[in-house]
């Protein structure tokens, strides 16, 4: 099990609301024995630093969650096929620590 | 003859270790735009006196940021 953090955006046309029940759905299909998820977070709309598929802003919402490694390629992979999703990112959070 | 004095530049505090932060997040945009200039290019560790390792992950984080469109590719065109 590892730690992971989670990063979606998410068509800003879709109803902000559906977005966590969206992400819920997702995330029992795949964290499960003994995986979890440790945090939800949708930010909402926001602006993007650039343009993606011709849109300015997009739905941000992060999840923490402790899974394998073979569950997080395999939500990575769901999300990428829902296409409301328009970006995907999943990083280790221990990776980002740094030393003074 | 006088030898040419040889510059020693004054090495430049830790802004990290000043700001006690051991954590660079990605989504930490805030933070991140302190290491980019306005063109939104990832500056020197000469200019910003962080350490080979820290510079490593700022470069890391700025770099996803990027991906995730929460800091520009460059700045105000070009």
């Amino acid at each position: 099990m590892r730690a992971y953090e989670l990063m979606v955006l998410i068509d800003p046309e879709i109803d902000e609301r559906t977005v966590e029940p969206t992400l819920r759905k997702y995330l029992d299909a795949i964290i499960t024995d003994g995986a979890t998820v440790d945090e939800l977070e949708v930010w909402g709309r926001r602006r993007l630093a650039y343009e993606i598929q011709k849109k300015n802003e997009a739905v941000y919402a992060v999840v923490a969650f402790t899974a394998t490694p073979e569950q997080s390629k395999e939500l990575d992979r769901q999300l990428g096929l829902n296409e409301t999703v328009m970006r995907t990112k999943i990083i280790r959070p221990e990776d980002q620590k740094i030393t003074l | 003859m006088a030898k040419a004095e040889i510059r020693k530049p004054k090495p430049k505090p830790n802004p990290l270790k000043t700001a006690e932060i051991d954590y660079i997040d990605y989504k930490d945009v805030a933070l991140l735009r302190k290491f980019i200039s306005d063109r939104g290019k990832i500056r020197a560790r000469r200019v910003t006196g962080v350490t080979v390792q820290q510079q490593r992950k700022i470069a890391q984080a700025i770099k996803n940021a990027r991906e995730m469109a929460l800091l520009p590719y460059s700045g105000s065109g070009r």
